[in-house]
């Protein structure tokens, strides 16, 4: 089963993908470090930020790692690296 | 003898009156200077206000009547204390409002100076403050804005050595600061404290605000408990900010303090705020309260006091732009050797490797734009231009040589990474060449060759 949801790329996650938002079909069901290696095999230049950055889907924050995820049609995934100016 | 004695006389009252007016003059400065702190001391504790006085009441009248804040808020308010970490685009406006909003003691740390490329975005420094310490600047505007409210400026920077010292002598801490290092100070600092931290962040167009450590909620280490690695940290000399972001992201961050201080408490505390203002959205992140496993605040912390930040973050305390050196000496060449290769009209191609929107601004006028990321993603429409162009002035060149390629950029660090593309592409993407970079690149050129090339 898959679904479709959009991502959207803040700070440094929009400069490496060049993308502010798209639209992906992705498994329905998976772990959070599974849609991560998803959104980066579609931009490999994410995985520097890697460490240092929350997910969250439908605006609630989830850990990168063995999360079990349910994705649904329409879902929003964003990828928020820190900023750090002032 | 007469004569002599009157025009003695006359001369002494113009002295007299000269003194009274340098007088005057002295206790008007005196009384306009705030005296600027270079290190931390201890302050005595905040006056307790029993009540308002009729000056209070006229003044704060508009928030009194608000039943969510009223004469408790405005009590509590005027017995509590702010330390703000960096005067600059978030500092500013934040300073403003809670002086503005009658906060008892607010301390402004910052250990820079006044520029003109700040003034876009720091609005509590003026054209005549250029070159004054920031805090000394800042300290001035919000005493003329509210006199009532103490005011300590800091010109220092803050460091694992005085940090726990100065934040401890405050009720709530505002972190404005504009590096990385310093952010995870001031984490440490206040978790280690017990203080809230109320967090602020600007880039370009986007802009974040948490208050961590506060009631249950997260820190900073519990959402990154890895810094990020510094060639992904953009600062704002080099990403850019258009100075109403962070002017947004510090009122923003004055109302959460002002909640906290005035007793009705933040939202904050496990929510990530996030501000687009391209698309003029707030969007807001449910986070979790704290990590059990977090390295400062969880259950079996590791950092139990506080570290070396810029070894744990791999970059300096600042957001000066930093110095790269990934080329040999004779990879590299001056602007004053560049001048003299220009001046003696050998062949050869200068590659501007800057954005688009920084060729804009200025250029050398006889330079190639292609920036950096389409190298890197080799564009091809790019390295077809970039081929004609090598073709063009291997034309030029009289004898068998490879084409010499010149890079430059704004401060030297893209087009060091220009250099090691284009050697990479020599002999297989584009025709041989030799590549060097222009040290210091087009900043240097305005510094050393041309005075009339403009600085940004």
């Amino acid at each position: 089963m898959t679904t479709e949801v959009s991502v959207f790329y803040f700070a440094k996650s929009a400069e490496l993908t060049g993308l502010k938002s798209e639209t992906i079909r992705v498994a329905s069901e998976l772990t959070t470090v599974e849609l991560w290696q998803d959104l980066v095999s579609r931009h490999p230049r994410l995985s520097a930020v890697r460490d240092s950055v929350v997910l969250a889907v439908r605006q609630e924050y989830l850990a990168l790692g063995d999360v079990r995820v349910s994705l649904r049609d329409g879902d929003e995934v964003a990828v928020i690296p820190p900023l750090s100016g002032g | 003898m007469a004569e002599e004695v009157s025009c003695l006389k006359a001369r002494l009252m113009e002295k007299e009156k000269e003194i009274v007016a340098l007088k005057n003059k002295l206790a008007l400065e005196k009384n306009s200077l705030i005296d600027l702190q270079e290190k931390v001391t201890t302050l005595p504790p905040l006056k307790l206000k029993a009540a308002l006085s009729n000056e209070d009441i006229m003044r704060y009248s508009r928030q009194l009547i608000l039943p969510e804040f009223g004469v408790q808020g405005q009590l509590n308010l005027s017995q509590t204390s702010v330390l703000v970490v960096g005067c600059g685009g978030l500092g500013c406006p934040l300073a403003q409002y809670l002086a503005a909003a009658g906060i008892g003691r607010v301390g402004l740390l910052d250990y820079d100076e006044v520029e003109l490329s700040n003034l876009h975005r720091q609005v509590l420094h003026g054209e005549d403050s250029q070159g004054q310490a920031k805090a000394q600047s800042a300290a001035h505007a919000v005493r003329r804005l509210n006199s009532t409210v103490e005011c300590i400026p800091y010109h220092l920077q803050l460091s694992p050595e005085n940090a726990l010292q100065l934040i401890q002598q405050y009720d709530i801490v505002a972190d404005c600061s504009d590096n990385v290092p310093t952010r995870y100070l001031v984490n440490d600092a206040c978790v280690l404290s017990g203080k809230p931290l109320v967090s602020a962040s600007a880039l370009r167009m986007e802009g974040q605000l948490t208050v961590y450590n506060y009631r249950g909620g997260p820190c900073y280490r519990c959402l990154y408990p890895k810094p990020p690695p510094p060639e992904m940290v953009t600062n704002c000399s080099d990403g850019g900010i258009l100075g109403v972001v962070p002017g947004i992201m510090g009122c923003f961050q004055a109302l959460e303090v002002l909640k906290i201080a005035s007793g009705q408490g933040s939202s904050c505390g496990q929510q990530l705020l996030m501000f687009d203002a391209q698309d003029a959205k707030f969007r807001s992140i449910r986070l979790r309260s704290k990590q059990a496993s977090c390295a400062v605040c969880g259950e079996n912390p590791t950092v139990t006091h506080l570290v070396d930040y810029e070894k744990f973050c791999g970059s300096a305390a600042t957001d000066k732009c930093r110095r790269l050196s990934l080329l040999s000496k004779d990879q590299r060449v001056t602007v004053q050797e560049y001048k003299s290769i220009v001046d003696n009209t050998a062949a050869h191609l200068l590659l501007d490797v800057r954005p688009l929107v920084e060729v804009d601004i200025c250029h050398l006028p006889t330079s190639l734009n292609i920036p950096l990321s389409s190298l890197e993603d080799r564009k091809s429409e790019h390295i077809r231009v970039l081929k004609e162009r090598i073709g063009r002035v291997k034309e030029q060149m009289s004898n068998e040589s490879q084409v010499p390629v010149y890079v430059i950029c704004k401060l030297g660090n893209d087009s060091q990474k220009a250099v090691q593309v284009l050697e990479k592409m020599s002999g297989s993407e584009v025709d041989f060449v030799t590549v060097k970079d222009i040290c210091g690149g087009l900043m240097a050129w305005a510094q050393k060759i041309d005075p009339s090339f403009p600085q940004y």
